[in-house]
């Protein structure tokens, strides 16, 4: 976090060894977040573009005795919302869609005995972006609950919420295809 | 035996649980057989969750953000610049303005008394005089402007 606070202040001089510096530690995870939540390599890569040239013209407006991270993705969201109400690609909510198949734990042992980084990363990519994001943001990034609430711009509670709801929908994703080979 | 906690089971693997939940849902996975299976399952899916490999980003792409950045930057510093000294040159445009007004006075006091005849009023003169410098500047801007334009035009 020293380091971020003292990348930030060499960018707001105007020096871009300040930029290489937060570029260097925060770009994977950037790119990851709008990856996940975008579901488009080149359209996550036009946005991490235009991510980084925002910040460094609001790079003034960071706050830097917060974590540079949750900013940084802060501005990277409202991007990306705003690339995804363009492009009209999904409901950003999928609210309709059933939170879980049928419970019991035999199938799901069953899934999770077969599943795989690929077949989570799958599962993970047919949920809706909002989903995507807030499972990247606290599995991947490791946002803390008040982190991610603040990212997400909601109260901690509703945080919760999508949290929970995310790993149901998420979980009946895993359960579908093995519910679906059960006799 | 108490309450089942599956509900709080996702969000336990999730680590996203106040501490009266989380002592709730450890104190009743020790006696419950069916919750800690589940808790077992929601933990093997979190773990998943954070060993999904990370997407590479292409070299290329990290390269062609930092030099955008850096034209970026490049721009707002000779905007900046730019901005600076102008308020410098207007400034200095005034202050000829007024010094000039002085040395203006001065010197046409003398004149009309080496003449010995009126030359006219004087503010006339001196507001003559202003305006044919503000009109030069005015097109000296408007020409540099243009051959700046022009310079763009060549190098886009």
């Amino acid at each position: 976090m020293e380091a971020d606070r003292e990348d930030a202040a060499r960018l707001c001089r105007g020096d871009t060894s300040g930029l290489a510096g937060l570029m260097e530690r925060h770009q994977g995870r950037l790119f990851r977040y709008l990856l996940r939540l975008l579901g488009d390599r080149s359209v996550a890569e036009d946005v991490f573009q235009q991510t980084w040239l925002t910040v460094a013209g609001r790079i003034r407006r960071y706050d830097a005795s917060r974590p540079f991270l949750p900013w940084l993705v802060t501005v990277a969201r409202n991007l990306a919302l705003d690339q995804l109400r363009r492009r009209q690609l999904d409901s950003l909510d999928e609210a309709d869609e059933p939170v879980a198949p049928p419970s019991g734990s035999d199938p799901f042992e069953r899934a999770l005995a077969r599943q795989s980084a690929a077949r989570v990363e799958a599962a993970l990519a047919a949920l809706s972006p909002l989903d995507r994001e807030v499972l990247t943001l606290r599995f991947e990034d490791e946002l803390a609950l008040p982190e991610l609430a603040t990212t997400l711009g909601v109260p901690l509670p509703t945080a919760k919420a999508r949290l929970y709801r995310a790993l149901e929908r998420l979980r009946g994703k895993l359960l579908a295809p093995a519910a679906g080979r059960t006799p | 035996m108490n309450a089942h906690v599956t509900e709080l089971l996702a969000l336990a693997a999730a680590g996203a649980l106040d501490r009266a939940d989380a002592e709730r849902v450890v104190a009743h996975l020790g006696e419950c057989a069916a919750c800690a299976a589940r808790a077992d399952e929601w933990r093997e899916l979190a773990d998943a969750l954070r060993r999904l490999p990370a997407p590479r980003l292409e070299p290329a792409l990290a390269a062609r953000t930092r030099e955008a950045l850096e034209a970026a930057l490049a721009e707002r510093a000779e905007r900046a610049f730019n901005r600076a000294a102008l308020a410098f040159v207007v400034g200095l445009a005034w202050t000829l303005a007024i010094v000039g007004w002085l040395l203006f006075d001065l010197v046409a006091g003398e004149l009309a008394l080496r003449l010995a005849r009126p030359i006219g009023s004087l503010a006339a003169w001196y507001a003559s005089y202003l305006l044919a410098g503000w009109l030069a500047a005015g097109a000296a801007a408007v020409l540099l402007g243009r051959r700046a334009q022009e310079q763009e035009g060549r190098t886009v």
